[in-house]
């Protein structure tokens, strides 16, 4: 299985048993934070979420929700149907930001310079014979 | 409160430190001669050569393709347990990389590990560390691992430390997340400081990589210190483990901090280009 078949396959089993009831919107901490979700109805928001979870268009609320998610975990034990939301709301924070080759929902965080500047600070705070057997 | 939990059983693992712990070269080596301490011989591993795809979670075919690397390494050490540090890392072990790459090994957290041999540990801390702790908990990772309350129970055993007992647990699974969102990293970092006040606290001790380089600059101008838990355990036991990214993040002059050998070592337009802009970023608004 592929990485990407897992997003979809999954999440469309998640999407399926998805109520959209909203309890993962009410719990999670971050909706101040989130534009327009805290006056939104957190059902909607949720629907919306489900929706991108399948591929498909969401209201802003939802998009912005899923761009604000610091994964906190809160929405899962919210659930009343016990779905990891949690979950959920990984497949569809990478799939939002175009993981599936789907265009981008959500801005991606791109650091082009990721690599190069933690090999930089290895240099930096590591020996090299400890490079050498780390890295 | 303490926890139980079993003994993760093996004694030889992989430590699998991540990639940005590389800021903090002195805690990847203090991790691992603690748990060389308490009988887990590991071999550390981490960097963009043993990545989990996380930077590349925008493409799932190269966070696939990175992931699937490091499990195949892994599985080729042969041994039966990888040891996480980093929550990335741990859950995407968990969620996206096993799930897509047979492994051949179970995975653990470094808290679990210690925790469990938290016996063996107590008797390595003889020095007293006088320190009224407020620990910086997340509320992401621990319904995974405990790690709040593992992490605790391990501060717990050092002589002379007291934690202080604060409700406060800050949105996300560790500081990186909160900086991705407007306001939320300055938010959180608020709210620990008026918890460090309200619970007398002097020092704040941290959990995971990216929340310690996001909280360094809080002694900035404060009489406060901010500590990784590895610290406070080094520091009980008596070892050297000076933390050098602070010394860098919270210097006037970082460059002059790296020192010539330093900036020789890191490679001195790398230094520029790379590291120093990270180290005189302003603090989150």
């Amino acid at each position: 299985m592929s990485l990407a078949t897992r997003i979809d396959e999954e999440g469309e089993r998640l999407a399926a048993a998805c109520t959209a009831c909203g309890a993962c919107v009410r719990a999670c901490p971050m909706t101040p934070l989130a534009p327009g979700v805290e006056a939104a109805d957190a059902g909607a928001v949720a629907a919306g979420m489900r929706a991108l979870l399948r591929g498909e268009e969401a209201a802003p609320e939802a998009i912005a929700w899923i761009g604000a998610c610091t994964r906190s975990g809160q929405c899962t034990p919210a659930c009343p149907e016990r779905l990891d939301v949690a979950l959920m709301m990984r497949f569809v924070s990478m799939r939002a930001r175009g993981a599936l080759g789907e265009a981008p929902r959500v801005a991606a965080k791109a650091d082009s310079g990721w690599s190069a500047r933690v090999k930089a600070f290895a240099r930096l705070t590591l020996t090299e014979e400890e490079q050498a057997r780390w890295l | 409160m303490a926890v139980n939990r079993q003994a993760p059983p093996a004694d030889r693992a992989v430590f699998w430190y991540g990639c940005n712990m590389l800021r903090h070269g002195e805690v990847i080596r203090a991790s691992a001669r603690l748990l060389d301490a308490v009988g887990v011989e590991t071999a550390p591993a981490g960097g963009p050569s043993h990545c989990c795809g996380s930077p590349q979670e925008a493409n799932a075919r190269i966070a696939e393709g990175m992931a699937r690397r490091t499990v195949e390494a892994f599985n080729a050490t042969g041994r039966e347990q990888v040891i996480t540090w980093c929550p990335s890392c741990h859950m995407n072990m968990q969620d996206l990389m096993a799930p897509v790459t047979p492994v051949r090994f179970d995975t653990a957290h470094i808290t679990e590990v210690l925790h469990a041999r938290r016996d063996r540990l107590r008797r390595l801390l003889t020095h007293r560390v006088p320190a009224r702790v407020l620990l910086h908990r997340h509320l992401g990772f621990q319904p995974r691992v405990p790690v709040n309350d593992l992490v605790a129970d391990l501060l717990r055993l050092i002589p002379g430390l007291t934690l202080v007992e604060h409700p406060l647990a800050v949105p996300g699974h560790m500081c990186s997340a909160l900086a991705g969102v407007p306001g939320a990293l300055a938010a959180a970092q608020r709210a620990t400081l008026d918890a460090m006040a309200q619970a007398g606290a002097d020092t704040l001790a941290t959990i995971f990589h990216s929340c310690h380089r996001e909280a360094v600059i809080l002694e900035r101008g404060r009489s406060l210190r901010v500590a990784n838990w590895v610290h406070l355990l080094a520091e009980a036991a008596g070892w050297p483990c000076e933390d050098g990214y602070k010394a860098l993040r919270n210097a006037g002059n970082p460059r002059a901090v790296a020192g010539e050998a330093g900036l020789t070592a890191a490679g001195e337009a790398a230094f520029e280009r790379l590291i120093e802009p990270e180290l005189r970023k302003p603090p989150p608004a």
